[in-house]
């Protein structure tokens, strides 16, 4: 799109080669076609010479129809009068026709351009407008409100001929620079100029605008037009920082939001299981009360299990702070998954005593470089999960499977399963299913086990098991870091 | 009866191992400090040291090394840290065991009496040890299953006799690989690794049940066998 690269039309003060040309060819032509007409009707060419004015005036403008009007006042007497051709300019019928020749060629070259100007001045307001509104489309849509003024300088190449735009301005206090080039090379010394940036009344910065050497200077259309410009790119400045605002504000309310959440949830974790052993030590201490040994031995059986509940949620805990605080990263080393996955079934053996659990490990598998201890931390997280999750006497199973350069652990159960709308949740901390009365897990296996997967540059999904419950897949592409 | 220095500057904690200690026989001295711990190990001389590897005034680890350089008391380290590095590096510098806190009473008390058990003088290794079907003849250099000999490389077998000769111990890498592979080795745990796997393939010990060998990741192996009697 070029607003205003084109050359000015033909107003009425310009005279152009065009114009003359068209000035003497039009009485020439008509004093060919009056010539041999004059003789038998002698009325005939003063309408062609006027004929000829008027399409001059018409096709070439005002200066065009003057040329061809004195012409044509010249050239008719030649004709009508003297067919030998010889000059005579004494008659006032002659001067007469002049005058009326001159005149028609005024008024018909005014109102021509005057018609022709308005036609330009239509059609450059015509692509004024459509440059105006891309820009603005263009412009509203970039969120972020350094953007704004790059695509701003950028936008503005081509349609102003431009060789190089440069804009400073200051944003909420800091200064912001955008440059665009015509393919990164300027010749300077070309015509240039420069448009404030306003916002309101103030002045936010400089646009500097330049054309490259020989180009045309920036007339007053342009000057106007790069202001209007400037203006837009302020409001659509204004809107990005005001949006850049509210979202900056959204995410603070999503950010307290969570983090009440997480309170409320630790708070409640936290407590039950001190609760529990509280009330349970104290029944012991208790001397007006007589336990007999069976509930004694299960008072303090429920005391064991809840501060062995509380260790677990004070280590997740950490093991969060440490993710939040960007504290987990992975000290790796070449290790086997398959034995990583029976330490920890060796380990939860008791704890998984009421499942069947199962492991299908590969007869050979390539070592993988990742810190062990972390993930014996994902898969004892997973198989917590499962163990809470799936019922009592249903199949967990455990496999692991080498599958392009990459080692994958799948752990499946008969639980009911994850919606479809919370895979992704789940992996959130502090997330507890929606289908899932229990409490007991903390909400937070699931997001370490996410944490020490990412960290390890795997991912870390849910599958629906082929038998109703969930799989927990993850994957880890475990070559040499040092390689 | 035996003496133990248990060494922490959680009054709590001490007088939770004092009361239950106390309890099972032992007689306790508490104190709160690692220079107090140095010393008490010298004057006191326990049969065995509990210690807090969080300390006011020295680190765990240098207390280690500090007792170490008179005596070979069998120290038991109390470790809240969850990080590997801290027990390996207590253990490298000469620590017998760790026991995270949280613990379980009776999981002290265990590691307790293994700990003095190996420290105990006057009781060498018998010459051959039985655990179930599994005999092993240090003497004869002889590893028999179920009565069938058991054809073991050279390192696999003194793998498994760095091992079977420290029961209930946890061995660290660094320690295995030493006194396996020699003085230059240390931290080719792949070696180490590979060479379990083989020993436990041969000896026919679960990884995921396992009744000899227990990995404790990050950090070594423990053999966990009980002698089921000893041939003389």
């Amino acid at each position: 799109m070029v607003v205003s690269q084109e050359p000015e039309h033909e107003g009425t003060a310009n005279i152009t080669a065009r114009g003359v040309l068209i000035g003497l060819l039009t009485p020439a032509i008509a004093t060919v076609v009056a010539y041999p007409i004059a003789p038998t009707r002698p009325e005939i060419p003063i309408a062609v010479f006027m004929l000829a004015v008027v399409i001059a005036a018409v096709a070439g403008g005002l200066w065009s129809g003057l040329i061809a009007g004195i012409l044509a006042s010249t050239l008719r007497p030649l004709v009508v009068e003297d067919p030998q051709l010889t000059f005579r300019f004494d008659d006032v019928e002659d001067v007469a026709t002049g005058v009326v020749f001159l005149s028609v060629a005024l008024v018909v070259g005014l109102l021509v351009g005057q018609a022709s100007e308005d036609r330009a001045r239509a059609s450059r307001r015509e692509r004024e407008a459509r440059f105006l509104g891309t820009l603005s489309s263009t412009l509203h849509t970039r969120e972020v409100p350094d953007r704004v003024l790059d695509e701003f300088a950028e936008v503005l190449m081509e349609p102003f001929g431009l060789s190089r735009v440069e804009i400073e301005a200051s944003l909420d206090g800091t200064d912001v620079r955008a440059v665009a080039t015509s393919n990164g090379v300027v010749v300077p010394g070309g015509p240039r100029t420069s448009v404030r940036l306003l916002a309101g009344d103030a002045s936010i910065g400089t646009l500097v605008a330049e054309r490259p050497p020989g180009g045309r200077p920036f007339s007053r259309d342009d000057q106007l037009l790069l202001e209007t410009a400037a203006r837009q790119a302020t409001a659509a400045l204004d809107r990005a920082r005001l949006d850049a605002r509210a979202r900056n504000a959204q995410l603070d309310a999503e950010t307290n939001q969570l983090r009440a959440a997480m309170f409320s949830s630790v708070t409640h974790d936290l407590r039950t299981p001190l609760a529990s052993i509280k009330a349970g030590v104290t029944s012991l201490l208790d001397t007006a009360v007589q336990h007999d040994p069976a509930q004694e031995r299960e008072l303090l059986t429920t005391i064991l299990e809840e501060t062995d509940r509380l260790n677990r949620l004070v280590g997740n805990l950490l093991d969060l702070a440490r993710i939040r605080a960007g504290a987990l990263t992975p000290t790796r080393q070449q290790s086997a998954m398959d034995e990583i996955v029976e330490i920890v079934l060796a380990r939860m053996r008791s704890r998984l005593a009421g499942h069947v659990v199962t492991a299908d490990l590969p007869a050979s598998l390539p070592d993988v470089w990742v810190d062990p201890v972390q993930l014996d931390q994902v898969l004892t997280n997973l198989l917590e999960n499962a163990g809470r999750h799936a019922p009592e006497g249903s199949e967990i199973q455990v496999s692991v499977l080498w599958m392009h350069g990459a080692v994958q652990v799948r752990v499946a159960d008969e639980g009911p399963g994850i919606p479809l709308d919370e895979r992704d949740r789940v992996f959130e901390a502090f997330y507890r299913g929606s289908s899932i009365p229990d409490t007991s897990g903390s909400g937070l296996g699931l997001a370490i086990a996410k944490a020490v997967v990412v960290a390890h540059g795997g991912r870390i999904w849910i599958e629906e098991a082929p038998q109703g419950g969930c799989v927990v897949a993850f994957e880890i592409h475990g070559g040499d870091p040092h390689a | 009866m035996n003496r133990v220095l248990v060494v922490d500057d959680e009054p709590q904690i001490r007088r939770a191992l004092r009361t239950s200690l106390e309890a099972h026989g032992y007689e306790v001295q508490t104190v709160g400090t690692g220079e107090e711990a140095v010393i008490g190990a010298a004057e006191m001389a326990p049969e065995l040291m509990l210690l807090d590897l969080g300390l006011p005034d020295l680190d765990g680890t240098e207390v280690i090394r500090r007792v170490r350089g008179f005596t070979e008391l069998p120290i038991i380290v109390l470790s809240v840290r969850d990080g590997q590095h801290d027990k390996v590096a207590a253990l490298d510098a000469g620590a017998d065991d760790y026991v995270t806190k949280p613990f379980a009473m009776e999981e002290l008390l265990a590691r307790a009496r293994a700990a003095m058990r190996r420290a105990q003088p006057g009781e060498p290794t018998p010459p051959s040890m039985r655990y179930g079907g599994l005999e092993i003849d240090l003497g004869r250099r002889l590893v028999t299953l179920d009565g069938d000999p058991l054809r073991l490389t050279p390192t696999e077998y003194l793998l498994l006799e760095a091992l079977a000769t420290n029961p209930g111990k946890l061995l660290t890498h660094q320690w295995l690989l030493r006194k396996v592979w020699g003085q230059g080795y240390g931290t080719e745990t792949t070696y180490l690794r590979t060479y379990v796997r083989a020993l436990r393939k041969k000896l026919g010990d679960d990884a995921q049940a396992p009744q000899l060998i227990v990995t404790e990741p990050g950090v070594g192996y423990r053999w966990i066998a009980e002698t089921s009697g000893a041939e003389s």
